[in-house]
């Protein structure tokens, strides 16, 4: 299978700005048919990806002390008087 | 202090107030306890309710505050919790812990289970140990998803020094995740 014109490096350089949404087409397009040809490039994307996922998952969801929003609505109520 | 209009204060309880569990998570990351946590989302709110007249609707409410959670935060904590801000240069590769996982294993996508096998504390304490300023930018980045330019905006630096603290913000985090592994007995040496 020929692959698109960027290579494994230019690929893995660009991966985690791909990953951030961060990069326009076409370049976009040709990240997206590397990875679908190269199991090597793809690997290293699906671990970054599961790195971001895991942060976002374990450090984004902590559980909100049941008092806290009505500490905050007070604090705003007495601003507001 | 001028009362704040009743249809803006509707307009902020309902704009507002529902993105406090974020803003609480991302205060918690950065002063590491709860109770400081509480204390900065509160007056963050507080802060964002008196400036919310000058806020223009339909712009980005959220990105507006976590710029003020964060401006708050360098002025309330950073004085007491005061750390270095020179960072020994980092020679980490931005491939270690997947080298270091991959190499482990043969087993396709074992990387990814070893990182799923971690407890929330080891994780969020791998965070929580970065630099102040690789932390801002990769909780930001990672955990709130915003863009780089949106980082740059709330942190009120070049898009350029955004891009440089992620990346090297990323590989420490590597760095600290690998020792909590290790630490665990996730992987056998």
């Amino acid at each position: 299978m020929v692959l698109s014109p960027i290579d494994c490096k230019q690929v893995l350089r660009d991966i985690q700005l791909f990953l951030d949404g961060e990069i326009d087409r076409p370049e976009r397009g040709e990240i997206e048919r590397h990875l679908g040809a190269c199991g090597q490039c793809l690997d290293h994307a699906d671990f970054l990806r599961a790195l971001k996922g895991l942060l976002r998952a374990r450090c984004g969801c902590d559980e909100v002390p049941a008092e806290l929003e009505a500490r905050v609505r007070s604090a705003l109520g007495e601003t507001s008087d | 202090m001028q009362a704040v209009e009743p249809e803006l204060q509707e307009r902020f309880e309902r704009d507002a107030l529902p993105l406090l569990q974020g803003l609480y998570a991302a205060a918690l990351r950065l002063t590491r306890n709860q109770a400081d946590a509480e204390d900065l989302v509160q007056e963050t709110f507080l802060r964002a309710y008196r400036g919310f007249s000058g806020f223009e609707e339909g712009t980005n409410l959220r990105a507006w505050l976590y710029r003020i959670l964060t401006n708050t935060f360098i002025n309330m904590y950073r004085k007491r919790q005061r750390e270095p801000v020179t960072v020994h240069e980092d020679f980490t590769d931005e491939w270690f812990l997947y080298d270091r996982l991959s190499e482990r294993s043969a087993e396709k996508a074992a990387e990814a289970t070893v990182l799923e096998a971690m407890p929330d504390d080891d994780v969020r304490a791998a965070l929580e140990a970065l630099p102040e300023g690789f932390r801002l930018a990769v909780l930001l980045a990672d955990v709130e998803g915003f863009s780089y330019k949106e980082i740059a905006e709330i942190l009120e630096v070049p898009i350029g020094t955004v891009m440089s603290r992620l990346h090297r913000g990323r590989k420490a985090l590597q760095r600290a995740l690998w020792e909590k592994v290790r630490e665990r007995g996730l992987v056998t040496d």
